[in-house]
C-alpha cells in the first residue's frame, strides 16, 4: 500500500474517533471516563498522518529522491493496513447503535458480581425515587433490611420480551460494550406494556414485589407498574 | 510473502505502464460505500449483526488510544534511545539480560500489539534476541497500566494482581531462557534484524514521527482484525458456555486459555472481561489473563508479519503451553488454590 493511502487512512480513522468522542456517540461503545483517551488517541492519529503528508509534500517540492530519513515502510507487506478501512466505514456509514434486546438474550449467563452481605443505605426521601435498574436488582437480591419495600421507584430502560413476560432491561458495562451484561426487571400490572415493541425506551414507576429466588443469577425481580411512558433513548445508554 | 510496495515499483519504473494504485482503490471503496450506505445500514439491521458491529466498534474505540500510546513509546525508543545505551544497560550474559528485560517490561506501558514493533526495534538496536523476546512477552502483561486495570477490575482480590504479575513475568523469562538454549537466529526473518541508521538532532524528531506512524499503520490493521474476530466470537459463542465450565476446573482452564487466544483482547481491557465472567473460579480467569497478553490471534498474525512465519510457528505454540503452566503455578501460589 502506498504511503499516501496509509496516511489518508490514519487521518480518516483519527477523524472517526474524534467525531464520536465530540458528538457523544462514543457513549454507545465505551464508558464516559474514556472520552479524553479517545480524543487524545484520535488527535495523535490525525497528527501522525498529517505530519507525514506535509513532510512528503515538502520533500516532493524540494525534489528530493524518494525516501525520507527513517522511512522503513518498504520492509512491510502493509496489506493488513487495508483493515483500517473497516472501523472507518463502520463509524461513518453504519454507526452501530447501542446494545439492546439482542444482547440481553446473549449475555444472560454473565451474572453481575454482587457483594454479598453488603449493607444498603435507605433510599432517599421523596414520593417517587429515581433508581438505576442495576441498583434495583441488587437491592432486591441482597438487601436484608428491605429498603425497597413499600417505596415507589422510577426507572428508565428498554423493553425486552421473555416468553409472554415483559422485562425492563439495561446493559451494564465496566469498560467497553464488549464486556456488557444485562440487568432486568419483570414488569407486571400494566397491560399496555405487552404492546410495546422490543427496544422501546420507557420510564416506569412502581413498587417492588418481594418474591422467592431473587438471588439466582440473571433473575429479574418484579415491579408492579403504576405509570409507564415512552421516552427518547438517553444519551448515555449504559449503567456502570 | 512479497514485500514490494507499489510506491517502490512506481519510483523504480517511472515510465512504466500506469497501474492502479492503492489511492484509487481507496477512493473507489469510499464512493461505493457512500452510494451503498442505505443498503449497508439495512444489512446491519439484523439483530445479531448489529450487536456484533457494536462490539467491534467498541473494541476499536477502546483499544486504539492505547495502541497510539504504545507506538509513540516505540517511536521514542527508536529515536531517542541510542543502541549503545541499551548495550550498556543490559548485562553481557544473555541469561541475566533476559531477567533485566523481563523486569524492564514493568516500566514501559504498552499494548501487546505495539510491543511487537518495540521488540523488533530492540533487536535492531543490537539487543540479544532472547532479551528482546522476553521484553515482547513481559511488557504488555506487567506494565503499571495493566496492573492498575487488573486491580480495578478485581476489587478486594489483591492476590489477582500479584498472581498476574508473577505468572506473566515467569512466562516471559522462561521463554527467554528457552530461546537461549534452543532458539536459532535464522528463524527470525532478516528484515526484522536489520539495524536502523543512527540519527541525531532534528532527524530524531522525524525518525520518531515516522516510526510511530509506520508502527501504527502495521499494528492498527492487526488490531482491527482482532476486534473483528472477537466481535464475531462474541456473537457465535453461546453465553451458557461460561456457566457450564464452573464445575470442571481442568476443562475450564483449557477453554479460558483458548478463549484468550481467539478473543484477542488488548491487555489493558482483558481484566474487565475476566472480571465479568464471575461464574468461573479465579484460577481459569487468571490463566486467561496470563495467556492473553503473551499469545493471541492478532499477536500471532503480527509476529508472523514482523519476524517471519518460521519464527511464529515455533514461538507461538510454545508460548501458549508455557503461559498456561506459569499461570496455573502462579495461581496456586498467590491465590492459594482454585478459588
Amino acid at each position: 500500500m502506498r504511503r499516501e493511502t496509509q496516511n489518508i487512512l490514519l487521518i480518516l480513522l483519527g477523524g472517526a474517533l474524534l467525531k464520536i468522542a465530540l458528538n457523544g456517540d462514543y457513549l454507545r461503545y465505551v464508558k464516559p471516563s474514556q472520552q479524553p483517551w479517545v480524543i487524545a488517541g484520535g488527535a495523535a492519529m490525525v497528527l501522525l498522518g498529517g505530519i507525514a503528508v506535509v513532510r512528503d509534500v515538502l520533500a516532493a517540492r524540494r525534489a528530493e529522491p524518494a525516501g525520507v530519513p527513517g522511512d522503513d515502510c518498504h520492509d512491510h507487506p502493509a496489506r493488513s493496513a487495508w483493515l483500517l478501512m473497516v472501523p472507518v466505514l463502520a463509524v461513518f456509514l453504519v454507526a452501530p447503535p447501542a446494545l439492546g434486546a439482542d444482547s440481553v438474550a446473549r449475555n444472560e449467563a454473565r451474572a453481575p458480581e454482587v457483594t454479598r452481605g453488603a449493607s444498603f443505605p435507605p433510599l432517599p426521601p421523596g414520593e417517587v425515587v429515581p433508581l438505576a435498574v442495576s441498583q434495583f436488582v441488587t437491592r432486591a437480591g441482597w438487601d436484608a433490611a428491605g429498603t425497597l419495600n413499600g417505596r415507589t421507584v422510577s426507572m428508565t430502560g428498554f423493553v425486552v420480551r421473555d416468553g409472554r413476560d415483559v422485562l425492563l432491561a439495561r446493559m451494564v458495562i465496566s469498560c467497553c460494550a464488549a464486556d456488557a451484561f444485562p440487568v432486568t426487571v419483570r414488569l407486571t400490572g400494566e397491560p399496555r406494556a405487552a404492546e410495546l415493541p422490543v427496544d422501546t425506551w420507557i420510564e416506569v414507576t412502581g413498587q417492588y414485589v418481594p418474591g422467592p429466588q431473587q438471588r439466582r443469577p440473571g433473575h429479574a425481580p418484579e415491579l408492579a407498574v403504576t405509570t409507564l411512558r415512552e421516552t427518547p433513548a438517553p444519551p448515555d445508554p449504559y449503567e456502570y | 510473502m512479497a514485500t514490494v510496495s507499489d510506491s517502490e515499483l512506481g519510483s523504480a519504473q517511472p515510465r512504466a505502464r500506469r497501474r492502479i494504485t492503492s489511492i484509487e482503490v481507496l477512493c473507489a471503496i469510499l464512493v461505493v460505500a457512500l452510494l451503498g450506505q442505505s443498503w449497508l445500514r439495512s444489512v446491519f439491521d439484523v439483530p445479531a449483526l448489529s450487536t456484533a458491529s457494536t462490539v467491534f466498534v467498541a473494541v476499536c474505540v477502546q483499544a486504539l488510544p492505547f495502541l497510539v500510546l504504545g507506538v509513540l513509546v516505540s517511536g521514542a525508543i527508536a529515536a531517542f534511545v541510542p543502541a549503545r545505551a541499551l548495550e550498556r544497560l543490559l548485562p553481557r550474559r544473555q541469561a541475566a539480560a533476559v531477567g533485566v528485560a523481563g523486569l524492564s517490561g514493568v516500566a514501559l506501558p504498552g499494548c501487546e500489539c505495539a510491543s511487537v514493533p518495540v521488540a523488533r526495534r530492540l533487536m535492531g538496536q543490537g539487543v540479544a534476541p532472547a532479551a528482546a523476546l522476553t521484553f515482547l512477552l513481559a511488557a504488555p502483561a506487567v506494565n503499571p497500566v495493566v496492573l492498575v486495570a487488573t486491580a480495578v477490575a478485581f476489587p478486594g482480590e489483591p492476590g489477582m494482581v500479584l498472581a498476574r504479575l508473577a505468572g506473566s513475568l515467569a512466562t516471559s523469562m522462561v521463554m527467554g531462557w528457552l530461546w537461549i538454549r534452543w532458539g536459532k537466529l535464522e528463524w527470525i526473518a532478516e528484515r526484522a534484524r536489520r539495524r536502523l541508521p543512527e540519527t541525531s538532532g532534528r532527524d530524531r524528531w522525524s525518525t520518531f514521527a515516522e516510526t510511530a506512524r509506520a508502527d501504527l499503520v502495521d499494528a492498527g490493521g492487526f488490531l482491527v482484525l482482532g476486534a473483528l474476530v472477537s466481535a464475531a466470537l462474541g456473537v457465535l459463542v453461546p453465553g451458557e458456555w461460561f456457566g457450564v465450565l464452573s464445575d470442571q476446573i481442568v476443562l475450564g482452564i483449557l477453554v479460558m486459555a483458548v478463549l484468550a487466544v481467539v478473543l484477542s483482547l488488548c491487555s489493558e481491557a482483558d481484566a474487565f472481561v475476566a472480571a465479568s465472567l464471575s461464574a468461573l473460579p479465579l484460577l481459569p480467569r487468571l490463566v486467561f489473563l496470563v495467556v492473553g497478553p503473551a499469545i493471541d490471534a492478532k499477536l500471532f498474525a503480527l509476529q508472523a508479519g514482523t519476524f517471519g512465519r518460521a519464527f511464529a510457528f515455533r514461538f507461538a505454540p510454545v508460548t501458549f503451553v508455557v503461559a498456561i503452566g506459569c499461570g496455573v503455578l502462579a495461581g496456586l501460589v498467590f491465590l492459594g488454590g482454585v478459588r
